[in-house]
């Protein structure tokens, strides 16, 4: 029978996974791609624990509709500023912006 | 439960099976001979022009950008939507300043030219 | 409902949108107009907060919350804002036909702010959180032209959003213990009962994204670049008034997980803190460009600011709003001059400095007291907001914390004397152009240096005000 624990299990796999990859990853498209599954991760935890321990509201349904919007936006900026270093360095792919090191 | 899987899994397994009979049999049934006009790539019925990867006019992202937006922030009409008749008034009063906003913004990207094609 | 708790929030939220579209009226060649509406915008919100800071208590059933912490906070980000926007009237002339958008994002950012220090549920917080941060992207990567500009702003959208998530996942186990948003509902769900691995995850993870937000040890590792990278006046306005949102949150969310967990929170955040106040300290030494040195002395005040958090109590708040408040005019005074010196001598190394004495006594006497408020010496305010916050946390105990405090201070005044001296060294030989400084730049670096030194000299009033606001609207 699948239960809360796998939800939280699968949450905290792909939570890890986007991490890897948003540290992992040279490339910023790659580096978005990671944060987004953490984002998402947190968005199963969310409608596991309302679905499962919490049912009377579905406040973490709405929170997780937040969550989408929200990160929707956050990749749009996102997005316009790779664009931006795209278009400087217009003879360079994506992939290259190795410049991001921390 | 298991029974239930094992239905599903029968269905999986039957489609599967299936897909690889009809290629069998069109590989079984089919005239051979082949010829150049067959092997060149085509698109949509015709012949390619120049290189396939070319670069996308930039333009064509602002409007995936602004697209993006704007198609995410209806996911809020649904909840509404689906309590409109109980919700009464003051929700709706709130739905209209959230549309009146992003109206706001939409006028704002046409004002700045984003929707200009150069 | 009542409405008129959100005076100073609605308010904000029309000037933006009125701002914008005074932006697209405004033919091409006079967009700095906007500017100068967005000034007396944010002036008319700073007399408006005083006058009518809007009815005490929650709002929207519990997910907000107006009290004497949330105006006290909602001030000092209005106050930010309005030197911010004065000091950026002519430097943003290089924006050109993007320059009414600046103040937009601005105002659109102080909204998220606000929503910060009122916030008291994990939604209202993280919606906050993002309507300030995304803003401040948007604005540190404003200079176009500049790839640090650019790259800053990429840096900060990756890293930002990358904490938000730990944020929100810290946030969803805390759901998942209590059942609920509100922090009061939290707090009470999870007093009661024994503290499960849930709990303690959430509230770490949680307090890990509020931080990264406040730019604490070890979590500051974007704070250089961006502040670097940022146009002056975009990181005068990080290095205030998102840092005092950052601890506005904190201040609200801190108990809910200091009730549950206890000591071992306290000890988290000493530990935060102390780190946060050595690293930075230390790192400041060696910079040689002035925003990355004084983006390392802001870790290192992050560092001083989180042992307010730390005491937890009614005097502690009141401490740190005034260390806020100070730390306040001695940055924008610190920013102001940088920028007035910047667009004199093309550069913000600490190397060009040399002359600067010389050349305009004006910069560099708002530079000097504003290094000495941030050093903590006498007569500059940071002396005593020092000494009202250490009061607090030797009050609490931690009398090793406060001798560290101390000892950081001290290697603090290295740097910033350090800097003071090369401006009043003698220039290299050159021509001796005169200083031209905009008007409003002139009335941002006068008032942060005067009230640097009168918020340093006569602590009373202002302290009294806080004491008295958090009293009569606490709840």
């Amino acid at each position: 029978m699948i239960g809360l624990t796998h939800y939280l299990i699968l949450a905290a796999l792909l939570f890890s996974i986007g991490l890897l990859g948003a540290i992992a990853k040279r490339n910023a498209i790659s580096v978005f791609m990671g944060i987004e599954l953490m984002l998402n991760s947190v968005n199963i935890n969310f409608v596991a624990f309302n679905h499962f321990l919490h049912p009377q509201f579905l406040a973490g349904q709405a929170f997780a509709i937040f969550v989408i919007v929200v990160a929707a936006a956050e990749v749009s900026v996102g997005l316009a500023i790779i664009l931006a270093l795209y278009r400087r360095r217009a003879n360079t792919g994506v992939d290259e912006l190795d410049l991001l090191k921390w | 439960m298991a029974k239930e899987f094992g239905t599903l899994f029968l269905f999986l397994a039957g489609g599967f099976v299936l897909s690889l009979v009809i290629v069998f049999v069109n590989w079984l049934l089919r005239p051979r001979n082949p010829s150049s006009a067959k092997a060149r790539t085509y698109e949509c019925g015709l012949e390619t022009e120049g290189p396939t990867w070319v670069q996308f006019k930039i333009s064509y992202y602002l409007y995936a950008l602004i697209f993006v937006v704007f198609d995410v922030e209806v996911v809020f009409l649904y909840p509404w939507a689906s309590s409109f008749k109980s919700a009464g008034l003051v929700p709706f009063v709130e739905m209209a300043i959230f549309i009146g906003v992003l109206a706001l913004g939409i006028w704002f990207a046409w004002k700045k030219g984003a929707f200009e094609w150069n | 409902m009542d409405f008129s708790t959100l005076t100073l929030e609605i308010g904000a939220a029309a000037l933006a949108l009125i701002l914008l579209v005074v932006g697209l009226f405004l033919p091409d060649g006079k967009k700095g107009q906007v500017g100068i509406v967005a000034a007396l915008g944010f002036a008319f919100l700073l007399v408006l907060s005083f006058l009518a800071p809007g009815s005490k208590g929650p709002f929207f059933m519990g997910q907000y919350m107006n009290d004497g912490i949330s105006v006290l906070f909602k001030q000092i980000f209005i106050l930010g804002s309005l030197l911010v926007t004065l000091m950026s009237l002519r430097f943003t002339r290089r924006f050109e036909d993007a320059r009414g958008e600046f103040y937009v994002l601005l105002a659109f950012s102080l909204v998220g702010m606000m929503g910060m220090a009122g916030a008291t549920d994990f939604l209202t917080l993280y919606i906050a959180l993002e309507l300030m941060s995304i803003p401040l992207v948007v604005l540190t990567a404003f200079e176009k032209g500049s790839m640090r500009s650019t790259e800053a702003g990429m840096k900060y959208v990756l890293l930002g959003a990358m904490s938000s998530a730990i944020l929100l996942f810290g946030l969803s186990f805390l759901y998942g213990a209590a059942g609920s948003f509100g922090y009061g509902a939290v707090m009470a769900a999870l007093t009661g009962g024994q503290t499960g691995p849930l709990v303690v995850i959430g509230g770490i993870f949680a307090l890990a994204g509020l931080a990264f937000k406040v730019a604490a040890v070890p979590f500051h590792m974007w704070s250089p670049d961006i502040y670097e990278g940022a146009p002056v006046p975009v990181t005068a306005f990080l290095a205030v008034a998102s840092k005092a949102a950052g601890f506005a949150a904190l201040l609200r969310f801190f108990p809910v997980v200091l009730v549950p967990l206890g000591l071992g929170m306290t000890t988290l955040i000493v530990l935060i803190a102390a780190l946060s106040m050595v690293l930075g300290n230390l790192t400041a030494i060696p910079q040689t460009n002035i925003k990355r040195m004084l983006a390392w002395s802001s870790i290192a005040h992050a560092g001083y600011m989180l042992l307010g958090v730390m005491v937890a109590s009614f005097a502690g708040a009141a401490a740190l709003v005034y260390y806020l408040l100070v730390y306040l005019f001695a940055n924008v005074g610190a920013f102001a001059a940088v920028t007035a010196w910047s667009e004199l001598s093309g550069s913000d190394e600490i190397s060009s400095f040399k002359g600067m004495w010389k050349k305009s006594p004006l910069i560099s006497t708002v530079f000097i007291v504003s290094l000495l408020s941030l050093a903590g010496i006498p007569p500059a305010a940071g002396f005593i907001g020092k000494f009202f916050l250490f009061v607090e946390v030797a009050h609490k105990g931690y009398l090793w914390l406060v001798a560290l405090a101390l000892v950081m201070s001290v290697v603090s005044l290295y740097y910033y004397v350090s800097v003071i001296k090369t401006l009043v060294s003698e220039a290299p030989e050159g021509e001796t152009s005169k200083a031209d400084i905009p008007l409003a730049l002139r009335a941002v670096m006068l008032v942060s240096a005067v009230s640097t030194v009168v918020l340093g000299v006569l602590p009373g009033p202002v302290m009294g005000y806080i004491r008295n606001i958090l009293s009569t609207l606490s709840s």
